[in-house]
């Protein structure tokens, strides 16, 4: 089916007006950033010129950023920590859920629930006794610490929604697998697991953004400037008392999100593909 | 006489107790670390971080750590400090955090004795916030003072050449300032100092308070209060920018570099910024001290001050404090900061530092009018809570969203009941 009709009016009111009108409020916040953090100071004050447009563009904010403070390394270690966990908390989580979705055993339910409630706790509640934890562990200051910390947070939420698409795959499937010869673990790992890609995929999307963002662990366990993740970084040396550095806060937004948008596209193909597996004959 | 096995038993308990007892004052420590929320002014913390750390770890061997923390940040990390006895050994306070902490700060009631003999004495307006139960929780080493920030040349556009001594004048100056296009742009959201910082002294100056000193008589529902809260509302709708309501700390800021506002309640930072990256408006930029009401001039206290955390090798916390409230020291990182941190000790009234700027005088002298928030309440968690809370912020500020006096008073007078557990 074409979208709008064969017609160019047609398509044009149907397709490409409403796709250019969800483009611009998606595409907005970046031209936002982009554009504050090519700004001289002088115009990012200026309430009395049109905000959209730089008059005399700069890079002043991004030399800054770049040569003043340790951008990259948070860069780095924001990488590391967000990539590190996302394996973990998927590979952990796939480890929960699988059982809980498909065997049988007693208390299973109530693991269920004790899952979804843990990710329920807020963190709030949590800092101080992990923040024990980790002083205990002699491990303050280490990017091991947030490593160890994300995952509590991550692995129920990873469980629970890998639970729902586990559940969603027919036993039958397995059971075929299982009459062919598979042992359990191949029955998972060759026919489950494929099917549950775009689970798997959300849980890993989901487990990498909620990583490089976390600010509340970020900021109790990583107290120098050379082991802080960009946010922590960002916020501590770019916002000094009332005064914000617009232009390199924009910048650091901006140069941290390059990298999350190029992953999640080379992920999209599969992520969409692996939404629309299995729902017709091929 | 003692037997000679009685001398064994007793040589042998000395021993072990040597070995197991406390560590002696002078086995100092290896590592020490000092947090701070990171301070406006870049060169002080760079100055304290880079000179005077390696300095101190130098003449002692011990390695010297900072910690900046983000603005915001510091009440979370000092939590986490006390609760779990790890980390820092010399931490932030600021307001009245060191009544919040007090179980888990070391007296340094000694080390403030010593330098108030030094350096001193105190200004004693101090003492609300850094002393709990006589003891001192903490050593100030300046207050952020919170006065006007205004445009010399649109104040003088409308003939007023120095600014207005009452609130009253001041009103008048903004209503002929507000048709010229100049409005003022005094914060009435939720921010953490500039609201605070015009309102407490606005409602002292008309002599409301919102607590008595025994911190169980709720004071708010007064007519003076009533007065207070009706200039408010004329203040706000004939001279301000109507978006204040929403304002936080760094919006009066923007507008009044971006030229939008000529008149605001904030810290030394709008010159700052002003003379670095806006020269011409820096020229015509002064301060002026809180304007006086019918009961007096008032000004908010803010004592950025050092704390020694319970869990801290006390003696050598104390050694570094000692060193750092040294002359020697502090002459040279006070001045680093551009006399942003206005001293609490009065040696240091008359320091070259307030010379290289008269501008920022007016924030010396604030000092001796500047009182707690919550004052003449007691310091301690309840006010912090009615801080956070917003109560007073609110209860202006919804008057001047259109509610009614005896309105606000009332819903502000009832928090108070809750907060502080008054009849």
């Amino acid at each position: 089916m074409i979208i709008g009709g064969r017609d160019f009016l047609g398509r044009l009111r149907r397709l490409y007006l409403p796709l250019a009108v969800f483009l611009v409020l998606m595409l907005f916040p970046f031209y936002w950033m982009l554009i504050t953090s090519i700004k001289p100071n002088r115009e990012l004050y200026n309430a009395r010129i049109m905000p959209l447009i730089v008059h005399q563009p700069t890079l002043k904010h991004y030399v800054d950023l770049l040569y003043e403070t340790n951008f990259l390394t948070w860069t780095y270690n924001t990488m590391l920590v967000a990539v590190v966990t996302t394996l973990v908390s998927v590979v952990l989580g796939t480890m929960m859920a699988y059982p809980l979705a498909r065997l049988r055993f007693p208390g299973a339910a109530v693991v269920a629930i004790g899952v979804a409630a843990t990710y329920l706790v807020p963190q709030p509640l949590l800092f101080i006794p992990m923040s024990d934890i980790i002083n205990r562990l002699d491990l303050g200051n280490t990017l091991t610490a947030v490593m160890l910390t994300y995952p509590t947070l991550l692995i129920p939420f990873s469980a629970w929604l890998l639970m729902g698409y586990f559940k969603s795959v027919p036993r039958e499937l397995e059971e075929a697998a299982r009459i062919d010869g598979a042992s359990r673990f191949q029955a998972m790992t060759r026919i489950v697991l494929p099917l549950c890609t775009p689970g798997l995929l959300s849980a890993g999307i989901f487990s990498f953004t909620l990583a490089q963002n976390e600010f509340l662990y970020a900021l109790i366990f990583l107290a120098k400037s050379e082991v802080r993740t960009v946010p922590v970084g960002a916020i501590t040396e770019l916002i000094r008392g009332d005064v914000f550095y617009w232009g390199q806060l924009m910048a650091a937004a901006l140069l941290g999100s390059v990298p999350v948008a190029v992953i999640y596209s080379f992920f999209v193909d599969y992520y969409v593909a692996g939404l629309t597996a299995g729902s017709v004959k091929s | 006489m003692r037997t000679r096995r009685e001398f064994l038993a007793l040589s042998a308990g000395a021993v072990a107790a040597t070995a197991l007892g406390p560590r002696r004052a002078d086995a100092a420590p290896k590592a020490m670390t000092i947090v701070r929320e990171s301070s406006f002014i870049k060169a002080f913390d760079d100055y304290f971080a880079k000179t005077l750390l390696p300095e101190y770890e130098k003449l002692t061997g011990i390695k010297m750590s900072y910690e900046a923390v983000s603005v915001g940040g510091m009440l979370t990390r000092l939590t986490t400090i006390v609760e779990t006895k790890s980390g820092p050994e010399v931490a932030m306070t600021a307001i009245n955090w060191p009544h919040l902490f007090d179980a888990g700060l070391v007296d340094l009631t000694d080390v403030a004795t010593e330098i108030g003999k030094k350096l001193g004495p105190w200004h004693d307006n101090v003492l609300d916030a850094v002393v709990v139960n006589k003891r001192w929780k903490a050593l100030p080493w300046g207050n952020i003072g919170q006065l006007e920030a205004y445009r010399t040349d649109w104040f003088a556009e409308v003939g007023v050449k120095k600014f207005p001594d009452t609130w009253e004048d001041l009103l008048a100056a903004g209503r002929l300032l507000k048709k010229k296009g100049h409005p003022f742009g005094f914060e009435l959201g939720h921010g953490f100092g500039d609201n605070h910082g015009w309102l407490y002294p606005l409602l002292w100056s008309y002599g409301g308070r919102e607590v008595d000193k025994d911190g169980k008589t709720v004071l708010i529902d007064s007519p003076e209060t009533a007065k207070a809260v009706d200039f408010c509302r004329k203040f706000y709708q004939e001279t301000m920018l109507e978006d204040v309501l929403g304002w936080t700390d760094v919006n009066n800021n923007k507008a009044y570099l971006g030229e939008q506002i000529s008149c605001t309640n904030n810290a030394s930072s709008i010159l700052v910024v002003a003379k670095r990256d806006f020269p011409e408006i820096a020229k015509v930029t002064d301060h002026g001290m809180n304007p006086q009401g019918p009961k007096g001039r008032y000004h908010i206290i803010n004592a950025v001050s050092h704390a020694v955390v319970n869990h801290a090798d006390v003696a050598a916390s104390k050694a570094f404090l000692r060193w750092l409230y040294d002359d020697k020291q502090m002459s040279r990182w006070l001045a680093s900061g551009d006399a942003y941190y206005a001293p609490f000790l009065t040696a240091y009234d008359n320091h070259p530092m307030w010379n290289s700027e008269p501008r920022y005088l007016p924030y010396k002298e604030s000092l001796k009018t500047s009182r707690l928030h919550g004052w003449p309440g007691p310091a301690g968690h309840a006010l912090a809570e009615s801080v956070a809370k917003y109560v007073l912020v609110d209860m202006f500020a919804k008057a001047c969203r259109g509610d009614s006096t005896k309105d606000v008073i009332t819903t502000a007078a009832s928090q108070l009941k809750q907060i502080y557990k008054a009849k």
